[in-house]
Order: C-alpha cells, then structure tokens, then sequence
C-alpha cells in the first residue's frame, strides 16, 4: 500500500498546483450563493411586483380598492385586447350587466400571473357582494358557505417548503460537484500523463500497477469530496441569508440532523465511483481534451435521474428503484431532508449498490489500465 | 564471457495485425554498452518495452539478471533504469520532486532518500535548477530530470531508447558521456538508437534489427566487415544500398 500512497500523495501535490481544478473548486464554492442570491431577489421581485390591467369600461365600485391592495395597476386603454399583447400584463373591458372580458397572453408569464390575482379578487368581490345583498334582507350570509375547511398541517408548512427546495437543490449540487470537481483531475492523472508522455515511466517502477491506480482514484475522490463539501458548505451559509415568509416572521432554511451523515456517506461512495469511470475513460483517452469528449456525456447520463425528483415530486418508488446508481442516492436523501429520517432498508439497498457500482467501475479502470494498448495505442 | 545480464531468446511479438519481432536473439553483459540498431520500425522499442516488462511477448523468453519478465515483473524493474526519446516529465513537480517520486516508487528506503537524490543532482549536475518547476525547464534539462530519476535507484541494468533524438549537440555529448561513465561502473547499458555515428563510436556490441529480425550481430568491427563505415554495412544488411 506505501506505492499508493506514494501517488497519492503525488497526485493531490499536482491536483491543488493546477489551476483548472482550483478553479472548479472555487466555482463551486463560488456558484451556488451566487444562484441563490439571483433566485431569492427574483422571488421577492415577483412576489411584490406591480402588474397593470389595462381596461375599458366602468369599474365595479369597491373593486378598485380591491386591486390596488394585491398590487394590480388599472391603466385605461382604447383597446384591452391589443394593449395586452405588449403595453399591459392584461386587459379587461368591463361590461354593463356585470361581463367582464379578460384578454391576456398565456405566453407570458406576468399575464399568468396578473389573470391568477384577478380571478382571485373578482372571487372575493363576488363573496362579499353577494354577503352584503343578504344582510340587507336579513338573511346570514354563512349559508353560502356551509361546508368550513379548518386545516391543521402535521408539520410546519414553512419547513415543509424549505425540505422541498432541499430536497431537490442539495442532491443536485453535491451530485455536480463531485463530478465536476474530479473531472479535471481524473483526466488530467490518466490522459494527461499519456499526453505529456510521463505514463511509461510511471509503469516502468515497480510499483504493482493496482496500487497506482488506487492512489489515483483516492486523490480524485478526495479533491471531488473537497469541491462537494465547499460547495455544500457555501450554500448552507448563503441559505442563512435567505428567508421564507411565515405566519410567526420569517424562517431561515435548515438541515434536519439526520440528513447530513446520511449526506456524508451517500456523497463519498459517489465520489469513489464517479473517480473510477472518470479514470477509467480518462484512460481510454488519449488526450486531455479527447478526455474532456467522453467524460462530458457522463454528466448528463447521471444528472438525469436526480431530475426525475424535480419532475415528480411525489415520486414513491418501490425498494427496486433504490438498485438504480445515483437516483438511489437522490431518494435516500430526499427521504433524509424531508421526513427527517433514515429508512434502514432503502439505506442498505443504495448502499449495495453504489459500493458494487464503484467495485463495477474500479474493475473496468484496472482492465483498462493494465492492458498493452495503454502505451501501444496512438 | 561473463553471466548475461540481458538474454533475449527467441522473441516474437506482434501488435495488431503488425508482427514487429520475429523470434530475435541477443545478449547483452554487464560492464559494456550494447547497442541495438535498426531503421524506424524495426521493433527496437517494442524490443525495449518486453525487456522492461511493459510488453509480455507471444513466444520466446527474456532474463534479465537470471529474472523472467513473464515470472518476475516486478523484480526485473526493480533492476532497470529506461530513459527514452519521450522526455516527460511533471510539470507542476520541481526537478527535485520528479527524482524524488519515482525514487520512492522505486523502493528506495526514506534514510537513504535524501543522500541518493543528492547524490544524482550533483552526478548530473542538476543543483542549479533542481527546485525549479520542470515546466519552465529546457530539454536538455528535463533529460538530465528524466535520466536522474531512471538512475535514482542505482539499477544494474539501463535503456537508452533514441535518447538524444529530442536534444542538442551539448546536452548530446552529456548523455553519451554519461552511458560510458555507467559501463565504467559495471552497468550494463542497452543503447537503442538509429544514429549510427553514436553507435559505433560508443558500443562494444550491436545487434541490427530489420523488419523484426536480427541481420547483424558482433562488435562493430565484425558488423562493419570490408566496409568503410558502419553506415555502409547498415544500409547494406538493410536492402536500401
């Protein structure tokens, strides 16, 4: 084992003294606040912003209050149709006998909005019309309201938001940046040394050539956990800036305790499989950018289950699921962010996998790398 | 003759649908440089890379020190030191750092790290830029790098493949002093080259490979025969004269 630590010790040495992979290092500890900040100011841009109904008409009385109060702008206009293509969010013409027709672009996202705050208000105009007509004949306006949803959420809906923004951010970012962070390294240990020509000396020591690829693989893991840990880390102190209204103030996103052992263990048997297809391709390449080429579609292949969570939020996938490399490890961590808790068998089964996935993968770049066409092929 | 340091029997390789070396003989003893000759694609490196354990043969046999590559891999490279053509060498390492990686790698032991690195910076005279990153070196520097850290572990037996191909006339003349200084210590020194000059003022023996077969063996003399020059006798054996 002294020969793999000797390469390890070499690699890491060469690793931090290569500005590419210090540069991904610092992209991910540099990336996720700054998405974060863009996120959070878009979000609060959105939730006070002004849009404008540009109208025709005469305007219900009361229901101007009504829109000024849910930031809805009334700007008259000749015609509400083609005003709302460009110059309003909306337009509305107002009707005698109460009609009111609405034109808006549902291409738009601010006319998606501006409609939804619409509907909205002329629902509570409507409630509190008809409520005032039957006062004034005596009659209690609760008859149209006979059924009475009292809701009592089991957790608190402030959290429960913050688990689900989590829950899908976090497994994302570690899975990148453990890839994204050995990239570099793997390929600059395997097609590197072939590109500036130092590998046949390197076979050429005695040194079993297992021990060599051992030693590799564990710096690239090591430099990937280090880019994942910065990044993780730099979300969680830019997450301490970012507050989700609630009805007791503002609620700062947190970590459940269980999810981050759970975090830790799913992220390092990541970063020692991700490190033995990484060298293993890098292997097969016979330059860094060539490298570069097959290494590339890698990340697109793994990403695309992590996105599965994001498209199917609810997804409850039988123990099965968790044999699959990578959306395992997203689901063990889902399953850790929102409900706060390990579930021992999905545990095992993601477990087993990703170790055989890694035992799979260090195989292949042990086959790879001891053959005869690594120094004959040109 | 004393025990062959190198004994090549018999060796047959074929890589692809090429078939570089057809059952080759020779041997190569301690104390002399051997020189193995012959145009591009002759199998001289491929030569190299069986005797150095990077390459197992189809056929054949080769010893090196009584060790077979086949049986012994890793106990044949504990006793060689190849420098090639390539001179690669890791850029982000100092000169020092280089010497050092692959002294380890090559056993030595920690007490005796330090001395046997010294000692090769001064054998070479590497001191005034050992601490230099090797990316900012010369050629001829990351040579005398890439011959230290083939020599670090004091091997028996060293390869020299086309080793002055990429260098001056100065840092030329440093490499070949250098093989002679080795055979003067009992090394035994396989030169692969296709610079016949060098050759014939260098080795003691030759072995001329064409097309994966030997043509010529013996000293110089004997190769050269009623020829002038070496090089006559070269392209002779090879069909080009």
């Amino acid at each position: 084992m002294r020969a793999a630590w000797i390469v390890y010790r070499k690699e890491l040495i060469e690793i931090l003294r290569d500005r590419r992979t210090l540069m991904a290092i610092g992209i991910a500890a540099l990336a996720t606040p700054v998405v974060l900040s863009v996120i959070s100011q878009i979000a609060s841009r959105t939730a006070t912003q002004v849009y404008t109904i540009g109208y025709t008409g005469d305007i219900p009385v009361g229901l101007d209050v009504l829109f000024e109060a849910t930031s809805l702008k009334l700007v008259p206009v000749a015609d509400p149709a083609a005003a709302a293509k460009q110059q309003v969010d909306i337009g509305v013409a107002f009707l005698p006998g109460g009609e009111i027709d609405e034109y808006y672009d549902p291409s738009r996202q601010s006319a998606q909005i501006a409609s939804t705050r619409l509907e909205t208000i002329l629902g509570q105009y409507d409630a509190a019309q008809a409520a005032a007509a039957l006062r004034t004949r005596g009659i209690d306006p609760g008859i149209l309201t006979p059924l009475h949803l009292v809701a009592h959420p089991l957790s608190s809906p402030v959290q429960a938001a913050s688990n689900s923004f989590l829950s899908f951010f976090l497994p994302y970012i570690l899975i990148t940046m453990i890839l994204t962070g050995g990239f570099s390294a793997a390929l600059d240990s395997t097609a590197g040394e072939r590109e500036r020509k130092t590998l046949e000396s390197l076979l050429l020591t005695p040194a079993p050539r297992s021990r060599v690829l051992l030693g590799k693989i564990g710096a690239v893991t090591t430099i990937s956990l280090v880019a994942a840990v910065a990044a993780i880390g730099s979300m969680f102190l830019a997450l301490t800036q970012v507050s989700l209204p609630g009805p007791s103030g503002s609620t700062h996103i947190s970590l459940s305790p269980v999810a981050i052992p759970i975090m830790v263990w799913v992220a390092l048997l990541i970063a020692i499989s991700f490190s033995s297809v990484t060298l293993a391709l890098g292997t097969l390449a016979k330059s860094f950018r060539q490298g570069q080429a097959y290494v590339t579609p890698l990340y697109f292949i793994t990403i695309f289950p992590a996105s599965i969570i994001l498209f199917i939020p609810d997804f409850n996938p039988s123990l099965a699921y968790y044999l699959i490399p990578i959306l395992n490890a997203v689901l063990v961590l889902r399953d850790a962010i929102v409900h706060n808790t390990v579930v021992w068998p999905t545990l095992a089964v993601t477990s087993i996998s990703l170790v055989g996935t890694g035992a799979l993968s260090w195989y292949a770049a042990l086959r790879l790398f001891t053959r005869e066409a690594l120094l004959t092929r040109s | 003759m004393t025990e062959a340091a190198v004994a090549v029997e018999r060796l047959e390789k074929t890589l692809g649908k090429n078939r570089v070396l057809r059952g080759i003989s020779f041997s190569a003893q301690p104390g002399e440089i051997f020189g193995l000759l012959g145009p591009n694609g002759a199998g001289k490196t491929t030569t190299l890379r069986i005797i150095s354990t990077l390459l197992s043969p189809d056929s054949g046999t080769v010893e090196l020190l009584g060790f077979d590559t086949r049986k012994a891999p890793e106990e044949v490279r504990r006793r060689i030191g190849v420098v090639t053509a390539d001179i690669g060498v890791y850029p982000r390492l100092s000169a020092r750092e280089n010497i050092v990686y692959f002294a380890r790698l090559s056993e030595v032991r920690e007490t005796d790290l330090r001395r046997r690195v010294d000692a090769v910076i001064e054998r070479l005279d590497i001191g005034s830029f050992a601490d230099q990153r090797a990316e900012s070196l010369s050629s001829g520097q990351k040579q005398k790098v890439a011959i230290a850290r083939a020599i670090v572990h004091d091997p028996q037996v060293l390869m020299f493949d086309e080793p002055t191909s990429n260098l001056d006339v100065l840092a030329s003349r440093e490499v070949r002093e250098f093989m002679v200084e080795s055979k003067g210590r009992g090394k035994c020194v396989i030169f692969s080259t296709h610079v016949l000059h060098d050759a014939e003022r260098l080795c003691d023996r030759i072995t001329i490979l064409h097309e994966g077969q030997v043509v010529a063996s013996g000293t110089t003399t004997e190769v050269r025969g009623a020829e002038p020059e070496l090089e006559d006798a070269f392209l002779d054996l090879v069909g080009a004269k």
